[in-house]
């Protein structure tokens, strides 16, 4: 069967796991290069601290040529010209604390168990860039158990108000979602006969929602056509499966039989790549912790896991420098498949822009004071830099909307109306310093 | 503008709108008056003066304000509230309105917000269970309207409650536990699923069949699945009809776990041959590393059709409809029809011919789990004849399920509802009244909706979701790493509690908010042998010294003589100094597991004693509920004062505005106290002084709720004060918690609120004034039966709210 799941949050009228699949384009669009086509997100829970990714004596704005990096940042020395480091935003209005949830990309007040208030900035964005089939594909990383408990949840990126959109937590799902189509063998045959099966479940459930008074019809109508997603799904990927086998990561042991939890973050990563170079998404939104605030890397010799995570400071420790690196080297991993996939006259990467940060401004019980950025390319040369600059007393949904000018689709504001505007020192319109 | 509710409110308005051509006795307040006839003469009459372009209070200007709109919507909403909760006028104009108007102009907004706001992400606040209090409590209790459309719930579908769907679930892979009268707090069949020490609430594969584990699999090697629908995680009641669908993942993971179930059901555990034995000891050494759990030899699980079909070669047609049948009376709690057994079929049939009969059953019966009535269970009245008001009884399947699902979330063993429904004895008030009360008086059918209402209604159970730091935790004196499990016990002994308070049935409400009692564990496990690392640890009084507490090691006791050991370990713990009498075994549920190193349920022994009542008074304050009303790291007043405020007074505080930049000042030397000054400012004060007087008397406890005497070095203020209660005789200040615990407590008005929660919780929706003269006949029950849940209940389960559907507006 397609697996999936759904726990958690806010799913108060459940949403599909892939919404607006129906304006989805039927096949992937190639453009030409030198605009921007997609976004990734990655955010770590646990907050970012500043100190993890800037030099300790910096408190300027100013070139990063010359600069070393902080150490856990290391492996993104090389990309120091491609990179903008961004300090001084805030997200005191979203509530962070262990999380902001929703409010982490949606700029607004989230907390546990809050369902979102508005759209998040990942499937804005992915509205506004050419269409692909997934608008937006999110992943989440988690410990084994947690991820296996909950192969799906929805943490961080919604469509609209009550609209959550989930995250894939298991990659062996996930790889079955997305390129079972092209499987050979028993793992093809079992994928028709679900697939077909998963229609006949469409029948039956659109059967039983006849005669039903018309507010309950709407609800349950959002039970049937979450089916009625899926097996268009499965139809729009069938006819694209030249392109799927090109991308398709290789189905190992990670995936079946994974001895830590990291394998699996990989994979997922690995189908990440895989899902953008086959246009199949313009934004992928990485969530490696969930969005929540447990978490687990025993595979980078973390013997401490979840929660108890947070309540170490980060500048200086071993325990979240070995975690830091291990984000750039997936950011490093994402950069280099991108550069090597050609689009236009140059390649993939020169139309992305990936944006690192984390689900709660600086650090675990956060009060949202200072919440950090990393950019990595420019989107088709839309985005500044090689560049460190240090905003005053600005929201992160100020941020949003420098990315929506960014792509071409400018807005006063993002998710801030102006009575909160004054209040939270946001301004109209893009961050200057930010755009090329 | 016809209205958009789902609730139909109708009443006479000559008294109301003199204006107003009333052509009918019964008609829609909401529908008929619209902005000109009503809301601007009420603007006119009780806003303006305030609110006008020259004076605009609080920047607020509301002249010129036109029908609602999606740019005006927050204003609007934010006048809704006002008015209903009667925030405005300001309490000292003399110029107030009725009750009738305010009630008016709410239903008119909020009809008014539903519809335009209808494809700009809704506006469904009103039917939340928050704003349940914002129908004033004196409007259902005063006297009753007159033409008041009799009472009836709009036809609906009702998603399952998650427990619901896992207990039904375990049905399919686990053996029964049966019901024993001597320890009636066992986990039983039937029973909720109980949290595992992590806090995760799941069904375990071969949990009859588990023979032992070695380092950490006992907690994390089990095969399992927790339930895949979601659940509001918010304070207050979660379960409203209106509030969950089911999105695709959700109904993909279905999917994934019932292919799980039925080849277990077929199979038994997923395990590799070396993990089956005899005995644990016979587990060999190469094997013991590893992070897996060993299972008895034999068949330790329901043996069910779906056994029968794969032990036997070849696949019937008859055979398959067994299969049928079984799966969709466990996931239904119904027979299917012949057209449904005819699709099911004709789904596992094509499924077996692509893939073969071992893998095409498991795939051709899955759709089973995702029918419409396994996950919704429907109250659509689709065959009745509708009265004049558009209502239908509830009647066959549906009358039955509906009282079934009113406690349960299985069918009972012996299912007298259904014999009842066969021989025709399930028609009239009468005959349901009759099941309810045989019901509610057969202990051996497990009711775990009831428990899970107070769940709901105390919040207690959100004390394992708060997180708190290692530094918080240790900084009161308690162990950091034991706490959560500490936590999974305090809500255990609090479930255990409330049931034992719920078989005296006497002044329930009562008896809850004031009990002396306190359940507790009286030994540690021989992992955690330090006295701080159990739940009574949480009681302790600061000022007194702490004695070791004697600890149970069942590696240490010979067989046959757990339980003497227990009851001595009990009356060696008795902490007089803590707990000044002594205690008694009761047997509280806990963990699924039978064996393992923490308590087993089948041994679930715990302990209760008394408290003294200079210290704590009932629930509220018992750590577990200052807990699930804490932060991080300190007390929580805003928490505290709004869940007295809400279930006990009937009244709510408006949600906070988005330019309120909500903090409390950063002082690590002041007390919350001095720290809530700030709340004191005029535009702040208007709502915490509903919340603040009543929640600060709980400084009393720190934020573990441990009694304490000083605070950041200055002496406990645990003063407070109930104002606006809307009953004279409660408002007043108080010295401390206890004494406003026993004032509340004593008062109609709290019982009258408590009556309105229960109804609330199983009608599955807020109440509308049409449910007045119900809730009236509630209460009255309530109190004329000395405060008894069972007659309560009797009456809710018997009122047209529960037996009518309406149909047709």
């Amino acid at each position: 069967m397609l697996h999936g799941m759904a726990t958690g949050v806010g799913a108060l009228l459940g949403t599909s796991l892939f919404p607006d699949l129906a304006q989805g384009a039927d096949a992937p669009v190639i453009k030409i290069a030198g605009a921007p086509k997609r976004v990734i997100f990655f955010l770590q829970n646990h907050g970012f601290d500043p100190l993890t990714c800037i030099p300790k004596e910096l408190k300027e704005s100013c070139a990063l040529s010359g600069l070393t990096l902080a150490e856990p940042m290391k492996a993104l020395e090389p990309y120091k010209n491609r990179m903008h480091i961004i300090t001084g935003l805030h997200g005191r209005h979203t509530n962070p604390g262990h999380s902001a949830y929703f409010g982490a990309l949606g700029a607004y007040r989230g907390g546990t168990g809050v369902p979102p208030s508005a759209a998040t900035i990942d499937y804005v964005l992915s509205q506004a860039l050419p269409q692909t089939i997934l608008p937006p594909l999110c992943i989440g990383m988690e410990s084994l158990d947690s991820m296996r408990a909950r192969p799906t949840v929805a943490t961080l990126s919604a469509a609209g108000p009550n609209q959550p959109i989930f995250m894939h937590c298991d990659p062996t799902m996930l790889y079955q979602l997305l390129f079972g189509s092209i499987a050979e063998g028993a793992i093809r045959q079992h994928y028709e006969a679900r697939s077909q099966v998963m229609l006949e479940i469409e029948r039956v459930a659109q059967l039983k929602g006849k005669g039903l008074p018309l507010s309950e019809g709407e609800r349950y109508g959002r039970y049937v056509s979450g089916f009625r997603d899926l097996n268009g799904l499965n139809e729009k990927l069938s006819k694209i499966s030249t392109q799927l086998k090109k991308f398709a990561p290789k189905l190992d042991d990670r995936y079946t039989n994974p001895q830590f939890e990291t394998d699996w973050h990989d994979a997922l990563l690995d189908l990440g790549i895989a899902a953008l170079q086959a246009n199949l998404t313009n934004v992928l939104t990485i969530a490696s912790g969930c969005g929540e605030y447990f978490g687990s890397w025993k595979g980078l010799g973390i013997t401490e896991t979840g929660h108890g995570l947070g309540h170490i400071d980060q500048p200086g420790n071993s325990i979240w420098t070995k975690i830091r690196q291990y984000n750039c080297e997936m950011l490093v991993k994402l950069m280099k498949a991108l550069e090597a996939t050609p689009e236009g006259a140059g390649s993939m990467m020169d139309n992305t822009l990936i944006v690192y940060s984390s689900n709660n401004a600086e650090k675990q019980h956060s009060e949202g004071a200072t919440w950090p950025f990393v950019l990595l390319g420019n989107a088709g040369g839309r985005f500044k830099t090689g560049q460190y600059t240090h905003i005053k007393e600005r929201p992160i949904n100020d941020l949003y909307a420098t990315f929506l000018h960014g792509v071409g689709s400018p807005v006063d504001r993002f998710n801030m109306d102006n009575n909160m505007a004054t209040l939270h020192h946001s301004r109209k319109g893009p961050i200057e310093e930010l755009l090329a | 503008m016809k209205s958009p509710q789902p609730f139909h409110v109708a009443i006479a308005l000559a008294s109301l709108l003199s204006t107003q051509a009333v052509a009918d006795e019964s008609l829609d307040v909401g529908a008929a008056a619209g902005f000109k006839e009503m809301v601007a003469p009420f603007l006119e009459s009780y806003c303006l003066d305030c609110h006008d372009e020259d004076t605009q209070k609080g920047n607020v200007s509301l002249e010129g304000l036109s029908d609602v709109s999606v740019e005006n919507a927050s204003l609007w909403k934010r006048i809704w509230e006002q008015v209903a909760l009667k925030e405005m006028p300001p309490r000292k104009q003399a110029n107030q309105p009725p009750l009738m108007e305010r009630w008016e102009l709410s239903t008119w907004i909020t009809d008014e917000l539903t519809a335009v706001m209808k494809d700009k992400g809704g506006f469904i606040d009103h039917l939340r269970p928050s704003k349940g209090n914002h129908l004033d409590h004196d409007l259902l209790f005063g006297p009753l309207p007159p033409n008041l459309e009799p009472a009836s719930t709009p036809a609906r579908i009702w998603r399952i409650h998650p427990q619901e769907q896992l207990v039904r679930l375990n049905e399919l892979v686990c053996l029964k536990r049966k019901y024993d009268p001597e320890r009636p707090g066992l986990w039983t069949h039937g029973d909720h699923i109980p949290s595992n020490l992590e806090g995760e609430t799941k069904v375990y594969f071969g949990l009859d069949g588990y023979l032992g584990s070695f380092n950490d699999a006992y907690n994390f090697g089990v095969s399992g699945f927790q339930s895949s629908l979601s659940m509001i995680r918010d304070h207050g009641l979660r379960n409203y009809s209106f509030l969950y669908t089911i999105n695709s993942a959700e109904s993909l993971q279905i999917a994934g776990i019932a292919e799980k179930v039925l080849r277990f059901m077929a199979y038994g555990p997923a395990a590799e041959p070396y993990q089956f034995a005899d005995d644990i000891e016979q587990v060999s050494g190469e094997y013991r590393g590893l992070n897996i759990i060993f299972y008895k030899n034999g068949i330790y699980r329901p043996l069910t059709p779906v056994y029968e079909l794969m032990q036997t070669p070849g696949v019937s047609d008859e055979r398959l409809k067994e299969v049928i049948t079984f799966l969709f009376e466990s996931l239904t709690l119904r027979p299917p029809s012949e057209a449904e057994t005819a699709i099911y079929l004709e789904i596992a049939n094509k499924s077996i011919k692509e893939l073969g009969k071992d893998e095409g059953v498991f795939v051709g019966l899955v759709p089973i789990f995702l029918d419409r009535d396994a996950l919704f269970r429907p109250e659509l009245c689709e065959d009745g004849q509708p009265d004049q008001y558009g209502r239908v009884p509830l009647q066959g399947d549906e009358l039955a399920l509906a009282i079934n699902a009113a406690f349960s979330y299985i069918r009972p063993e012996n299912d007298h509802l259904r014999t009842a429904l066969a021989e025709g004895k399930l028609k009239t008030r009468e005959d349901v009244k009759r099941e309810v009360t045989r019901i509610l008086n057969d202990d051996s059918i497990r009711k775990p909706r009831i428990l899970q209402f107070f769940r709901e209604f105390f919040d207690y159970d959100r004390a394992a979701t708060i997180c708190k730091t290692r530094e918080s935790i240790e900084g009161q004196g308690a162990h950091y790493e034991s706490h959560p499990a500490v936590m999974g016990s305090m809500i255990a002994n609090t479930d255990g509690l409330i049931e034992l308070i719920l078989r005296e049935d006497k002044e329930v409400l009562k008896e809850l908010l004031t009990t002396n009692r306190v359940i507790y564990q009286p030994y540690t496990s021989v992992r955690v042998a330090r006295g701080m690392t159990t739940d009574i640890a949480y009681f302790i009084n600061r000022k007194k010294t702490f004695e070791p507490i004697k600890v149970y090691n069942p590696e240490w006791v010979k067989k046959g003589e757990e339980e003497k050991e227990q009851h001595e370990v009990t009356n060696g713990n008795q902490l007089h100094h803590i707990l000044p009498n002594p205690a008694q075994p009761i047997y509280v549920r806990q963990s699924q597991f039978d064996n393992g190193i923490f308590p087993p349920a089948k041994d679930a022994l715990k302990a209760i004693t008394t408290v003294d009542t200079r210290e704590r008074l009932g629930i509220l304050t018992h750590p577990i509920w200052l807990i699930a009303h804490s932060d991080a790291m300190e007390n929580h007043a805003i928490s505290r004062g709004r869940w007295i405020r809400e279930r006990l007074l009937g009244d709510a505080v408006p949600d906070i505005p988005v330019t309120v930049d909500a903090k409390l000042p950063e002082e690590p030397e002041s007390t919350l106290r001095q720290r809530m000054r700030v709340t004191r400012k005029e535009e702040c004060w208007r709502c915490h002084q509903k919340m603040d007087p009543l929640a600060l008397p709980f400084e009393m406890y720190n934020h573990l709720g441990m009694l304490r005497d000083s605070d950041k070095g200055q002496p406990v203020d645990a003063t407070g004060e109930i104002i606006l209660s809307g009953d004279p005789s409660l408002d007043g200040p108080v010295q401390d918690p206890l004494e406003m615990i026993h004032k509340l407590a004593a008062s109609e008005r709290v019982k009258q609120v408590f009556v309105r929660h229960v109804f609330r919780f199983w009608m599955g929706r807020n109440e509308i004034l049409n449910d007045a003269p119900i809730l009236q006949d509630a209460d009255k029950a309530y109190r004329e039966s000395n405060g008894s849940m069972k007659a309560l209940l009797t009456s809710l389960l018997t009122s047209d709210a529960f037996l009518y559907r309406k149909v047709k507006n």
